[in-house]
């Protein structure tokens, strides 16, 4: 039994838990990991993340090759072969898949493919796919099983008309219809896919705008440009019904509506932590809606040695989050004295086109906490690089405080937002200020360029408007 | 009148640069030549230099603490309302100029500006290094690693950053940290008072005297002097001292203690201990061990205060200055005993010699002098009676042992008595500790010194 004794025990092997695992590691710890899926990376690797990414970029292409006369060249009218299209987000998925089980196998990890389950303070069992059970000591647990798509009770997913998005990255061909449920990250994300390779997507999404959480003039600027993909948004919109009608599609009701037909319809209202049957009763720790309460500056969960991260845990569900926190968690446990994760930086991301990132608050958070501010705002469609790049939609949108600039929130909207949008993370992190972005020199010509200027705007200096 | 530029003279061979130690005239004021305008600081002497023109003092280019190369521009002399040259950035005029040491670059708040074609201005006014306004403070403020917003903050609320604790990355200061000494009581108080932080090692050296050669001599005052480095431990005393009396309020109150018991004890184990263990059982360790039970009782004295939250501490470590000798210049180290709270009088007094003995020869381990979190010292080994003592930082008190004499006492029944007295002095942090807390522990470590029955294990 004495090999199956570990210092970390890891519950998951997404980017929370495989980080973690190698931290912990690298650190000198004894550590397993667990994995209950046949591939380790968890969601992120296998059903988010990289394989959507993947496809939203074979849309970027599609999309270029069609604007290619406009750039002097002729060929013709371009196809594009889904099979193929897919294969690639697969290499790449299975590419990734390898590289983690070489950074385990570097890291001396051992891996353990099987349902985790704590079996009391110190006990882990791993239950395999053949009924057999593992059982592991270790002096710490590192709760990572993450998070799986949430339902509705009333239409759950057939694999068929009615779909999640782990059913939909592997849908055979582009629908001629699909009705997406929820306008949230997921769901703009595969409307911005699906329509720009012809399908006619409808967005129905209760709140009145897309990307609830987003700025409002995010939203609206997304909005605009996804209406040019194919897709039609319907905000404060109401799901009644969803009705799987086999070769005749599927039948959407909303409030106030006629019934309609789509071919699929795609249900992307959220997610939810992964932690009822992973023998928290065992040891005692309790979860409110599935989500575990720790302490946020050692992940610690009510009981000692137990530690928990990423979507289990009630901070943002984003892969970055978990692998920050299980890193910070892996050295609080290895008796090092980390400083806490800075959420504040915490940035968000969206592959739509445009891409949207932001960090901190919106206009509409600080309304409502009263808090003044200020805005430095400016477009990309005067940049140079912008019109170089075909890519002048969008803008970058700084929310100040205006005794000391200090940075409140950023929201950028453009083909590249997300490459951007971590200059303001380190601003952030380092406590800087606007003054230090419009007083950095950015190279020209960039989209970058329009951060300064946006900072700049708001010192009431913009040099390109 | 004509405008002039105060260069630094030459102070003769070898002497390249010097430290503005002090301006002694004010800007705006009326200088008349030959009068002392400012004093500097060379690795040779200290000196006055004086004014080259008469005029009104028009501009400080360098400031105070800045070491400056000789023939550099340092000052402007000249009529009311001269415009003083301005300078092109490529001309970069603090090429003369450079900060006491390379961690203390600041902002980048020195801003050159090109020349005007002011009349007044000599022609080869090239190199003129000028700071813009409030420059040098700022920087001065902001020594301290911190973030922009916290810089901005300190400077707006004319904060200086030195006293301020960081706790972010590597004692980085945060807005969190800024806030927080914002609503401390204090924050307002006047930089360079006694609020000064420990974190930060103030340098008291740079509290200068002014010398003066004479006929080829250094005097202070008239009087010859011969100037001698301090020793690294010298220095380290000193500047420790210094932090902590500005650090801490400091409070000492003294009891006198009938140390009648504590001779009876020790003089019917003296001879059986010295067999036993090849050295003396001395009133000090007694004296240690009484101080731990006074801890137990008034844990108060044993704790640290970090901002405004009081630490409380677990274990008794007690630090027992020992000088090392030399007439008295050898300086002092404090070795410490580790879980006091742990240990019988004899462990004591074998830890106490044995940690004396090695001091002495210098061959203490590192961790063996930190970690102390009540401190004993011992001067009425050369006959003080009494003793204000200085507290070892970041403890909260000190405890002052003066000679054991014997003296006239007024017993119970008037009966006058004559009995081994002692003056007990307790220094202690006022921040933490009220007169009320010192007076307790005394009352208390009087108590058991003047009831001790304890003997060592023989």
């Amino acid at each position: 039994m004495s090999t199956n004794t570990f210092d970390l025990v890891v519950i998951g092997s997404g980017p929370a838990g495989y980080v973690g695992a190698i931290r912990a590691s690298q650190l000198g710890l004894k550590v397993a990991l667990i994995e209950k899926f046949n591939h380790l990376g968890g969601t992120c690797l296998n059903v988010g993340c990289i394989p959507t990414k993947a496809l939203l970029e074979s849309a970027k292409t599609w999309d270029k090759l069609g604007h290619a006369n406009e750039q002097g060249f002729e060929i013709g009218s371009p196809k594009f072969s889904w099979n193929k299209i897919m294969g690639r987000k697969d290499k790449i998925v299975d590419d990734q898949r390898k590289g983690l089980r070489f950074l385990m196998k570097k890291n001396k990890i051992e891996t353990f493919e099987g349902h985790g389950r704590i079996a009391g303070k110190g006990k882990v069992s791993v239950t395999h796919s053949d009924g057999k059970v593992t059982s592991l000591e270790t002096r710490n647990i590192m709760i990572a099983t993450g998070s799986r798509v949430r339902e509705l009770p009333f239409a759950k997913s057939n694999h068929k008309g009615i779909m999640t998005s782990d059913d939909v990255l592997f849908i055979q061909e582009v629908p001629k219809s699909m009705a997406i449920i929820g306008g949230g990250v997921v769901g703009v994300e595969f409307a911005s896919l699906f329509g720009r390779f012809g399908c006619q997507v409808t967005v129905i999404e209760m709140a009145p705008q897309i990307l609830p959480f987003e700025d409002e003039e995010t939203a609206k600027e997304l909005t605009r440009c996804l209406k040019k993909q194919n897709v039609i948004i319907e905000t404060n919109t109401k799901l009644t019904s969803i009705q799987d009608k086999g070769s005749a599609g599927v039948e959407v009701m909303t409030e106030g509506n006629q019934p309609r037909i789509f071919e699929k319809v795609l249900v992307s209202i959220g997610r939810e932590p992964v932690t009822d049957d992973i023998g928290l009763n065992t040891v005692g720790i309790s979860t409110e809606r599935g989500v575990i309460k720790v302490d946020l500056a050692t992940y610690k969960t009510t009981i000692d040695g137990i530690y928990a991260v990423g979507d289990v845990i009630p901070t943002p569900m984003l892969a970055h989050t978990g692998s920050a926190e299980a890193y910070h968690c892996a050295e609080v446990i290895a008796g090092k004295k980390p400083h806490k994760v800075h959420y504040e930086s915490n940035p968000s991301a969206v592959y739509t086109y445009p891409e949207v990132a932001s960090i901190g608050q919106t206009e509409k958070q600080l309304k409502e906490k009263n808090i003044s501010y200020k805005v430095g705002k400016f477009p990309f469609s005067p940049m140079a690089k912008a019109k170089i790049e075909d890519s002048t939609d969008g803008f970058v949108k700084i929310l100040f405080e205006p005794k000391y600039n200090e940075i409140l929130g950023v929201h950028i909207v453009h083909a590249r937002a997300t490459e951007m949008i971590a200059e303001f993370s380190l601003n952030k992190v380092l406590e800087g200020t606007l003054d230090e972005i419009a007083h950095t020199i950015h190279p020209h010509p960039t989209l970058s360029e329009t951060i300064m200027e946006a900072a700049h705007a708001g010192l009431g200096g913009a040099v390109h408007l | 009148m004509e405008l002039s530029q105060v260069l630094l003279p030459s102070m003769g061979e070898g002497i390249n640069e010097a430290t503005l130690v002090k301006w002694l005239k004010k800007v705006g004021e009326n200088v008349e030549k030959d009068e002392p305008l400012l004093e500097v600081s060379t690795d040779k002497v200290d000196t006055e230099i004086p004014s080259p023109a008469s005029g009104i003092f028009l501009q400080a280019v360098a400031s105070e603490g800045m070491t400056v190369e000789v023939n550099s521009t340092i000052a402007w002399i000249g009529p009311q309302g001269a415009t003083i040259p301005k300078l092109t950035e490529t001309t970069s005029g603090l090429q003369g100029m450079k900060r006491r040491s390379q961690d203390q670059v600041g902002q980048g708040t020195t801003q050159i500006s090109a020349p005007t074609n002011s009349a007044n201005i000599p022609k080869n006014a090239g190199h003129v290094p000028s700071l813009i306004a409030r420059g040098g403070d700022f920087e001065e403020l902001t020594l301290k690693r911190s973030s922009p917003l916290v810089r901005k903050m300190a400077f707006d609320y004319g904060i200086d950053l030195r006293r301020v604790i960081g706790t972010g990355a590597n004692g980085r200061i945060t807005k969190h940290d800024m806030d927080r000494f914002l609503a401390s009581p204090g924050a307002f108080a006047e930089p360079v008072s006694a609020m000064n932080t420990f974190a930060v090692a103030s340098d008291p050296l740079l509290a200068k005297v002014s010398t003066k050669v004479v006929d080829g001599k250094e005097t202070l005052e008239g009087v010859p002097v011969k100037r001698e480095k301090m020793s690294k431990m010298r220095r380290l005393i000193a500047e420790h001292m210094v932090e902590s009396v500005r650090h801490s309020p400091h409070v000492t109150t003294t009891f006198e203690i009938d140390l009648n018991n504590v001779v009876l004890v020790r003089d019917k184990c003296k001879k059986a201990f010295a067999d036993k263990y090849g050295f003396n059982l001395t009133f000090t360790h007694i004296l240690i061990r009484a101080a731990v039970l006074a801890i137990q009782r008034h844990p108060i004295v044993n704790v640290s205060v970090d901002g405004d939250e009081i630490l409380w501490k677990d274990q008794i470590n007690v630090g027992c200055a020992v000088a090392l000798g030399n007439e008295g210049g050898g300086g002092l180290i404090v070795p410490v005993i580790k879980n006091a709270q742990t240990l019988s009088l004899t462990d004591i007094a074998l830890k106490l010699t044995d940690l004396a003995t090695r001091a002495r020869s210098k061959k203490l381990a590192a961790d063996e002098v930190v970690g102390g979190t009540f401190s004993v010292t011992n001067p009425g080994g050369w006959g003080s009676i009494h003793s204000n003592p200085i507290i070892n930082q970041p403890q909260v008190a000190m405890l002052g042992i003066g000679a054991i004499v014997k003296r006239p006492v007024v017993i119970d029944n008037d009966k006058i008595v004559v009995r081994p007295m002692m003056m007990a002095s307790l220094t202690f942090d006022h921040r933490v500790i009220d007169g009320e807390g010192g007076a307790m522990w005394l009352a208390t470590y009087k108590e058991i010194l003047e009831n001790w029955t304890e003997i060592p294990s023989l």
